[in-house]
């Protein structure tokens, strides 16, 4: 299909300017469906090896077979991967249950900040999509943070065709977005077309299946019969049913997902 | 096909809502969202707004104006990228961000209020980026009670300010985002009306393409086992393997070897691929690569037509200009005149100094560039100007002074 080509193509272009123009990139993979179709963009932007560490975000509350599929992945794929966890919370048992928006931001966004103060990265690539959420809709390619890890959502850089603004200063960094102008569909059908491998837990058992993933207490299931990717693209080519509809944290309450990505949640 | 397209116009003059309406009207709306909206309208004691279904930010629902560029998609008899942008003049930076990708535009304007700043404004700098394709959509004819001449009035005059840019025989489309009328669905409260609705006006659209010169974008230089691999993006043209080439500024010379992709190899590259490329010379990033028989060329001064979205600038001022993947340092040689960008005039010969949201035909003195007339290769022929930040945006009108 030439639409996927063309998806690929401004992917790989987005991928390289962000490698040519950081000193220090990262990207993060959830081991989900988009960030593992980032992973591959990643290997084909640069001939097979991907020239920066793989970041993986490491609740504890992840799905085991999460855990497993993130590490048969690296092995396979060899890529350097650093995990990254908010020890200190984890200690203290912190949890879903000292409130949604407060977890997400310690076991995610904390753990996130303080890899890049350690790693010193500038800039992370990140599989965040248009179409999923209104939030993610208000994004650019290439988008700052400051030193406190927040994004300025009011005051966004001019970003034209393909100008994307890349100055940063001490202590900031710049997400980049090479996945932006994806929809779901497109990054089902690319899995298929390349043959990528998907996480087990997409696929329906018992009328049931995950739809986006993410930690075990605050993702649910939705109903299909989905079983396999073909079948999958055709439940999506006629849902009417949000993507991360099981996904607590965007709609405890209105611009919960607001306040998140404002904190530099992802 | 995919067709990127962009609702501009005044604020308040209905683009979000239109945006909404088109969605809403197309089923393209996800379950729960209608409802979602309606509890958001209640908690912030509103009524509820198509517009919601765009305006994300807690401030845009409080503030009743969109502050963002977003991008929604939807199918039709293509598949639509729709692009909304904010009517405020304060935010004309996030308007042409969203501008910037598209291939038609869809100005809206208010029946009631006919031709505000933005509307000449917004027609005036999607003229700019080369859309050449625009439809106007006369809203709000519910309040004129859907009357034939409230279309006609508006219409004389916005065709009259299109026809000064340089548009010529756009299709007006009366409607009302809010009620539904000619968007999606014909309406049966304008039986006068037998043009085109706004879904039958896009789902005309045709792109061309025409046939281009070879214009290659070296992005970088990796090393791939024992092979330098020059990867980056055909911009125009076609690349052949065995082809001789040459790259510019640098003016290394030589042939393709090989076309390469991760795991496979190409006979030819088409306009857009990212590929990789092996060749018998070493240019860099920056580099742009074309044929012997249309080379591109390399020049240190070019005139062009910009727009400042942030700071100030005058006649001296030293900024970066950022071409494709060239970086140079660009002097302010000359600015010739100074063009009011709600009508397009001339308004100041030779001025001394812009300011924010003010457009000029400029002379820019640059190191060693490429770039091409913007009506010729589009790709090459665009540019932003840097200083700290992006600060402003152009087009070349002549690639020498």
């Amino acid at each position: 299909m030439p639409e996927l080509k063309d998806l690929e193509n401004k992917s790989i272009y987005i991928i390289r300017e962000a490698f040519a123009e950081f000193k220090h990139p990262a990207v993060l993979w959830s081991t989900g469906k988009d960030s593992t179709a980032t992973l591959w963009l990643c290997k084909k932007a640069f001939f097979g090896k991907i020239p920066f560490p793989v970041i993986h975000i490491d609740t504890t509350y992840k799905f085991k077979e999460m855990y497993e599929f993130r590490d048969r992945i690296a092995r396979e794929w060899g890529f350097n991967l650093l995990v990254a966890r908010n020890e200190e919370a984890i200690k203290t048992g912190f949890g879903p249950k000292d409130g949604k928006f407060e977890c997400c931001t310690a076991l995610k966004t904390e753990a996130l900040r303080q890899m890049l103060a350690r790693e010193k990265f500038d800039a992370l690539i990140l599989a965040i999509r248009r179409d999923e959420h209104g939030i993610r809709a208000k994004e650019r390619y290439f988008s700052p943070r400051d030193e406190d890890f927040k994004w300025n959502y009011k005051d966004q850089p001019l970003e034209m065709w393909d100008q994307y603004q890349s100055i940063i200063e001490d202590k900031t960094h710049t997400r980049v977005h090479p996945l932006l102008h994806w929809r779901e569909l497109d990054v089902w059908e690319y899995t298929r077309q390349e043959g990528l491998p998907v996480h087990p837990m997409y696929f329906a058992k018992n009328g049931k299946r995950y739809r986006s993933l993410g930690c075990e207490p605050c993702t649910n299931t939705i109903d299909s019969n989905a079983a396999t990717i073909d079948q999958i693209i055709e439940e999506l080519k006629i849902t009417k049913i949000a993507e991360r509809s099981g996904r607590a944290q965007d709609k405890e309450k209105a611009f919960t997902m607001q306040k998140l990505r404002a904190l530099g949640y992802m | 096909m995919d067709i990127n397209v962009v609702i501009i116009g005044h604020v308040d003059h209905g683009k979000s809502t239109l945006i909404g309406r088109l969605l809403y009207d197309s089923a393209s709306i996800t379950e729960g969202r209608v409802e979602e909206i309606q509890r958001l309208a209640e908690e912030y004691k509103k009524r509820f707004e198509f517009a919601y279904f765009l305006d994300s930010f807690d401030d845009e629902l409080k503030e009743e104006r969109t502050i963002d560029t977003t991008g929604v998609m939807f199918k039709g008899k293509n598949l639509y990228s729709v692009t909304d942008v904010p009517g405020h003049k304060e935010f004309i930076k996030n308007m042409l961000t969203g501008a910037s990708h598209a291939d038609v535009a869809v100005l809206v304007v208010s029946a009631e209020e006919g031709i505000q700043e933005q509307t000449g404004r917004h027609a005036f700098l999607v003229n700019m980026l080369g859309i050449k394709q625009l439809f106007v959509m006369i809203n709000k004819m519910d309040i004129m009670d859907y009357k034939e001449k409230a279309f006609k009035d508006t219409k004389k005059k916005v065709s009259q300010l299109l026809t000064s840019f340089g548009y010529h025989n756009v299709v007006f489309i009366p409607g009302s985002a809010m009620e539904g009328d000619n968007i999606y669905k014909r309406s049966e409260r304008m039986p006068w009306y037998r043009g085109q609705i706004l879904i039958e006006a896009l789902d005309s659209v045709q792109l061309k393409r025409e046939a281009k010169p070879l214009r290659f974008v070296v992005q970088d230089i990796y090393r791939v086992d024992s092979d330098n691999v020059i990867a980056g993006r055909v911009e125009s043209g076609t690349l052949h393997r065995g082809e001789e080439v040459i790259f510019y500024p640098s003016g290394a010379k030589g042939k393709i070897i090989k076309i390469v992709v991760f795991g496979g190899e190409l006979e030819k590259a088409e306009s857009g691929d990212s590929i990789g490329i092996i060749a018998t010379c070493e240019p860099r990033r920056g580099d742009i690569c074309g044929t012997m028989d249309n080379p591109p060329a390399t020049t240190t001064e070019f005139k062009g037509e910009a727009v400042l979205l942030e700071d100030s600038l005058k006649a001296g001022d030293v900024v970066e200009l950022r071409c494709s993947t060239q970086r140079v340092s660009c002097r302010i040689k000359e600015i010739l005149e100074k063009i009011d960008s709600e009508t397009g005039a001339v308004i100041e010969q030779h001025p001394k100094r812009l300011i924010q949201h003010e457009a000029a035909i400029i002379i820019f003195a640059t190191g060693p560039i490429v770039v091409e007339k913007f009506s010729d290769i589009p790709e090459l022929g665009r540019f932003v100007l840097v200083r700290d930040k992006n600060i402003g945006a152009g087009v070349v009108l002549e690639t020498s002074a």
